[in-house]
């Protein structure tokens, strides 16, 4: 016996979609941060390009020296690249805040709405309800997230600063965009779903499902602080990693998400 | 195979910690048969319906809906069942026809018979001019139309329905009980879970009256009947002799004669039955009768008495 049908899993991914456009705090969760996120970077190269201070040669060698990719950059060039690519972060970080939101909204609600004792009495399994609604959740925040990557890579090479393409196509971006972030966004549907299964209020669950971005954004940080570097092998290694923890993760969520709990202990 | 049984309950029991919610439930509903369930809140209504539709598990004894067992063939339960809920748990972002749309599809139905069962539902139930309208704009009865709606979609062959006129105005009331008759003609199973006496007696084969277990089951009939209410009036055109009211007295059927002047009580243990030997032998004794009337206890009485609770008197303040 299959674990998940296919219509099944359509069937709820259809209807998740169709109140999630309807939801305007979640459509402004959705739309705003992939706009802010393309335009952060932007402004930066725009406004930086001219006006970016120089750094010292031996600093300047060091970056050439981590990123031999950069060699044909002038000092300016060098000190952007090294702004801009800070921000494949925040690209690792949406594909998990978007789908944290509608995850934690989409469960609490049906908590509220008492919907789930109509649909836990049809033939649709646990399992592919989860499925379903982590469908629904992620797909979202991945799109946002590359829309918002090709918007960036546009705009960078058609009107802000070519030389800087390579930069932001590298193996690190590329593996981290389209592989990492996706993984660390199945990771937070879970969280959000677990998390959600245990409270009643979308926000409590987003903040305490958030704490999976955390060990995220520190890895960032220590990055950017110079402390390592990561490489495209290390984060599709990292991608692999999160979707075997993704795998135990579901399981888990099918478990708490029990339809004698929902149905004796929710209310 | 089709069983004549449609749900089948034996030592059905379920424990949530250390209290029993339920326990020792048996029950057997025939296919067409409406089955009304009735008891207080708190009484294990909820709990009962949950355990005949998959939703949770016995503690102890078992279950079957069309001779799927609810633990090991839960999928083939679910599949056989439609249940209103005791909140119409719709979801209120999308539209009528959204809303059926999908439950149409987790049971799998094709897209031309998902879309003549919704025109055929919506219309029956007075809401096809609202089908694109967003259900949270909804009045509470009109949700509660479009949750039986819901039941319905799939045409199951058992119905579970918690209090389906609830909220529901006489006129869409009626609709509703036009339709669970219609069921009932279709050969479907129904199991009403309601707090209306009044519509249980008119809608339902046989009642049960549930307080953690199945007090008394019967047809609404033989329940009026129950506890010594059932008493056949008599009219006569002359007193009765002493010696024809001491026969009758003697009679196994007979549990209590009150004689006043040309009128007579007879209580009976079932009216129906017994009705007519009483009736012969005051003639043979030599009655002059006038008239001859049942008066049984109603529903609402014979429930206050079987759950052991009597209604506030008339009288007492508001």
């Amino acid at each position: 016996m299959r674990l998940v049908r296919s219509a099944m899993v359509g069937a709820v991914v259809r209807r998740e979609a169709r109140e999630i456009i309807r939801n305007r705090l979640l459509v402004s969760s959705i739309i705003l941060p992939p706009v802010l996120l393309t335009a952060s970077p932007i402004l930066l190269i725009a406004l930086g390009s001219h006006a970016a201070p120089l750094l010292p040669a031996d600093q300047m060698a060091q970056l050439v020296a981590r990123h031999p990719s950069w060699a044909g950059l002038d000092g300016r060039e060098v000190v952007m690249a090294f702004a801009i690519s800070q921000f494949l972060a925040t690209f690792l970080i949406l594909p998990a805040y978007i789908p944290l939101a509608i995850a934690s909204y989409s469960i609490v609600g049906e908590k509220q709405t008492r919907s789930l004792e109509a649909v836990l009495s049809t033939p649709l399994r646990t399992s592919e309800l989860l499925a379903g609604k982590a469908i629904a959740a992620l797909v979202p925040g991945v799109l946002a997230s590359w829309l918002a990557y090709a918007t960036l890579l546009l705009l960078t090479a058609v009107l802000v600063a070519p030389e800087l393409v390579p930069v932001i196509t590298d193996g690190s971006w590329l593996a981290g965009v389209l592989a990492l972030g996706p993984a660390i966004g199945l990771i937070s549907v879970e969280a959000g779903i677990i998390v959600s299964s245990r409270v009643n209020d979308p926000r409590v669950a987003q903040q305490i499902g958030g704490i999976v971005i955390l060990p995220i954004v520190a890895l960032i940080v220590l990055q950017g602080a110079g402390g390592f570097l990561v490489d495209g092998p290390t984060y599709l290694a990292g991608a692999a990693v999160l979707l075997l923890i993704a795998v135990g993760g579901l399981r888990l969520a099918v478990t708490l998400f029990g339809r004698e709990t929902i149905l004796t202990r929710w209310r | 195979m089709t069983e004549s049984v449609a749900v089948r309950a034996v030592g059905l029991g379920r424990r949530f910690g250390s209290q029993w919610a339920l326990r020792g439930v048996d029950l057997e509903l025939a296919r067409g048969e409406v089955f009304g369930l009735l008891g207080p809140n708190g009484a294990g209504k909820t709990t009962t319906v949950r355990l005949l539709s998959a939703l949770i598990a016995p503690t102890e004894g078992r279950a079957s809906i069309d001779g799927f067992d609810v633990v090991a063939d839960a999928d083939e339960v679910r599949a056989r069942i439609g249940v209103l809920t005791e909140t119409p748990g719709l979801y209120e972002r999308l539209t009528a026809v959204q809303n059926l749309e999908f439950f149409g599809r987790l049971h799998g139905l094709t897209p031309a018979v998902r879309q003549e069962r919704m025109e055929r539902l919506l219309r029956l139930f007075d809401l096809w001019d609202r089908r694109d309208g967003l259900v949270g704009a909804f009045s509470k009865g009109m949700k509660q139309k479009l949750a039986i709606a819901r039941a319905l979609l799939h045409e199951p062959s058992v119905l579970f329905l918690d209090e389906p006129t609830a909220a529901l105005d006489p006129e869409a009331a009626f609709v509703v009980r036009e339709a669970i008759a219609a069921l009932k003609g279709q050969g479907r199973t129904i199991v009403l879970c309601t707090h209306n006496l009044d519509e249980a007696e008119r809608l339902c084969d046989r009642i049960g009256f549930l307080r953690g277990t199945l007090l008394r089951l019967d047809s609404p009939a033989r329940l009026r009947g129950l506890g010594g209410r059932a008493v056949l009036e008599v009219e006569l055109a002359t007193a009765l002799p002493v010696d024809v009211v001491e026969r009758l007295r003697g009679r196994p059927e007979v549990q209590g004669v009150e004689v006043a002047g040309p009128l007579l009580d007879v209580s009976l243990g079932d009216i129906q039955r017994d009705t007519p030997g009483v009736v012969r032998a005051l003639v043979e004794g030599g009655a002059a009768l006038l008239g001859v009337r049942a008066r049984t206890a109603s529903l609402e009485e014979v429930y206050f008495e079987v759950m052991g609770a009597r209604p506030p008197s008339d009288g007492g303040p508001p």
